[in-house]
C-alpha cells in the first residue's frame, strides 16, 4: 500500500518538483564533496612542504625554462591572431567565436561501468553553462552535464552515453565517437563508427582522433585519443574501431571549462 | 520521525564514504556499489513506516548524484525494502551474519536492476559485461567487510538518539 502510494507520487509528480528535489539533495551532498576535496588539497600542500630546498630550486629552474618557451608561444599566437583578424576583415568572414577559460579543481570522480563523471569545484557561481566543453593539456575531458550552486558535473569522454563528432588526423570526413570500454586495471578506451574504408590504423601505427567542430559543442582539433584498431563493420559500408584514451584522464586534478563568449 | 532522521544521517555518511572510496579507486577503474546497505538494516530491524521512509530518502541521496531519472533508486530501494520486510519473519533477522547475507542479496538485486535501467537509456556495448561483473564482485566483497560495522553504527546511532524500537518491530 505504502509502496504503491510512493510509486504513484513519483509517477504523477511534476518534472519541476523532481528537478527541485534533485537539486536540493545534490546541494545537501555538495559540502561534503567540496570539503573532502579541500582536505585533499591541504594534504598535498603539506606533503609538498616536505620536499627539500634542492628539489624546489631544480623545479624552479625547470619552470623558468617552460615559462620562457610559453612566452615565445604567446608572442607567436598574438601575431597569428592579428593575421587571422586581418584576413577575416579582408575576406569579410564571420568572426570566430571566442572562449573564456575557467580552470577548476576536480572534487570527486565517479567512474562506474554505467557512467563516468566527475564533480568540479566551480558552478553557477562562475557562470558555467550546461553543455560547455571541458579540456586539459591532453585534449578533451568531456562536457558539463549538470551545473549546481558551486559545483558542476562533467560527463567524461569515457562515458558510454557520450558521443562526439570526430575526425581522423589529416582527414575532414566526420566519424562517430562513443565512450565506453573501461576495463578494471586497464586503460580507458572508446569506440568509433562510420569510419571510411580507406582509413587504416593499428596499435603499431596509431592515428590521432580529434574533434571535428561539428555539433557546435567542441572546438575543432582537440585530441580525443589514438585510434589503435579499425575493422570493417558488419554491413561492409564503413569501418568501426577502438580508440585508446589518455590514461591521465582517470587521474586529473585540474581541468579547464571552455565558456563560450561572443566573437573574438 | 526521529528514527528516520537518524537512519538518514547514517545513510548520508555511508554515501559520502562510498563516494570517497570510489574517488580513490577511480585510477584503477574499480567502482563499488553499496545499495544493499541502504536498505537492509531499516527493512530488517525497524517498523515499516520509519524504515521505508529512510530507505526512500537513501535512494533519493543516490539519485541526486546519478544520471538516472530522479526517483529511480528511491523506487528500487522502496521495492527492495518492502520485499525484505515481508520476508523478515521467516529468517533469523537478529543475527548479524543473516543481516549481512540479506544485504549481499539485496545489493546483487539492486545492481542488476540498475544495470537494466541504465541499458534502457544508454547502449552499453558487449565489452561492458566483464567490467560490470568485476564491479559487482568487488562491491560484494566490500559490503561483506563493511556491513557488520555499518549495522553496528546504525544500531548505536539509534540508541544514542533514543530512537531504537523497544523490541524488534
Amino acid at each position: 500500500m505504502v509502496l504503491g502510494l510512493a510509486v504513484l507520487v513519483w509517477l504523477v509528480a511534476p518534472v519541476a518538483l523532481k528537478t527541485l528535489a534533485r537539486a536540493s539533495f545534490f546541494e545537501m551532498t555538495a559540502p561534503v564533496v567540496a570539503a573532502s576535496s579541500y582536505v585533499n588539497d591541504l594534504q598535498k600542500f603539506w606533503a609538498l612542504r616536505l620536499h627539500s630546498k634542492d628539489e624546489l630550486i631544480e623545479a624552479g629552474r625547470d619552470m623558468a625554462r617552460i615559462n620562457a618557451k610559453y612566452s615565445l608561444s604567446v608572442q607567436q599566437t598574438g601575431e597569428l591572431q592579428a593575421e587571422v583578424e586581418r584576413l577575416q576583415e579582408l575576406l569579410k568572414m564571420p568572426a570566430i567565436e571566442g572562449y573564456r577559460f575557467e580552470h577548476a579543481r576536480v572534487a570527486q570522480r565517479d567512474f562506474s561501468a554505467w557512467w563516468q563523471r566527475m564533480v568540479i569545484r566551480k558552478g553557477a557561481d562562475y557562470a558555467i553553462p550546461v553543455g560547455a566543453p571541458v579540456v586539459y593539456s591532453g585534449g578533451v575531458v568531456g562536457r558539463i552535464s549538470e551545473v549546481h550552486a558551486y559545483t558542476s558535473v562533467v560527463q567524461l569522454t569515457t562515458d558510454p552515453g557520450l558521443r562526439i563528432a570526430a575526425v581522423v588526423d589529416g582527414d575532414t570526413r566526420p566519424i562517430s565517437y562513443q565512450g565506453g570500454d573501461n576495463q578494471v586495471f586497464g586503460s580507458p578506451k572508446g569506440l568509433i563508427e562510420f569510419v571510411s574504408l580507406d582509413v587504416y590504423a593499428s596499435a603499431s601505427v596509431p592515428k590521432r582522433l580529434a574533434t571535428s567542430g561539428l555539433g557546435g559543442v567542441y572546438p575543432p582539433g582537440l585530441t580525443i585519443g589514438r585510434i589503435v584498431h579499425v575493422e570493417s563493420s558488419a554491413d561492409g559500408l564503413f569501418k568501426a574501431g577502438e580508440v585508446e584514451l589518455d590514461p591521465r584522464l582517470t587521474e586529473l586534478t585540474e581541468v579547464t571549462v571552455l565558456v563560450r563568449e561572443g566573437a573574438l | 520521525m526521529r528514527a528516520t532522521l537518524v537512519l538518514f544521517l547514517t545513510l548520508y555518511l555511508l554515501r559520502a564514504l562510498v563516494a570517497e572510496v570510489n574517488n580513490a579507486l577511480s585510477g584503477v577503474h574499480v567502482w563499488l556499489f553499496a545499495g544493499g546497505l541502504f536498505v537492509s538494516y531499516a527493512a530488517l530491524a525497524m517498523p515499516f513506516r520509519s524504515g521505508f521512509a529512510a530507505s526512500i530518502l537513501g535512494g533519493l541521496l543516490c539519485d541526486c548524484v546519478s544520471p538516472v531519472g530522479f526517483g529511480a533508486h528511491a523506487i528500487l530501494f522502496g521495492i527492495a525494502h518492502t520485499v525484505v520486510f515481508n520476508l523478515r519473519e521467516r529468517i533469523q533477522r537478529e543475527e548479524t551474519p543473516v543481516r549481512v547475507v540479506v544485504a549481499l542479496l539485496v545489493n546483487l538485486g539492486l545492481f542488476l536492476a540498475i544495470t537494466i535501467l541504465r541499458m534502457r537509456i544508454v547502449h552499453l556495448g558487449a565489452g561492458v559485461w566483464p567490467r560490470l561483473f568485476w564491479d559487482l564482485a568487488w562491491s560484494e566483497v566490500a559490503l561483506l567487510l563493511a556491513a557488520p560495522w555499518f549495522f553496528a553504527l546504525q544500531l548505536h546511532s539509534l540508541e544514542l538518539a533514543r530512537a531504537k524500537p523497544s523490541r524488534l518491530a
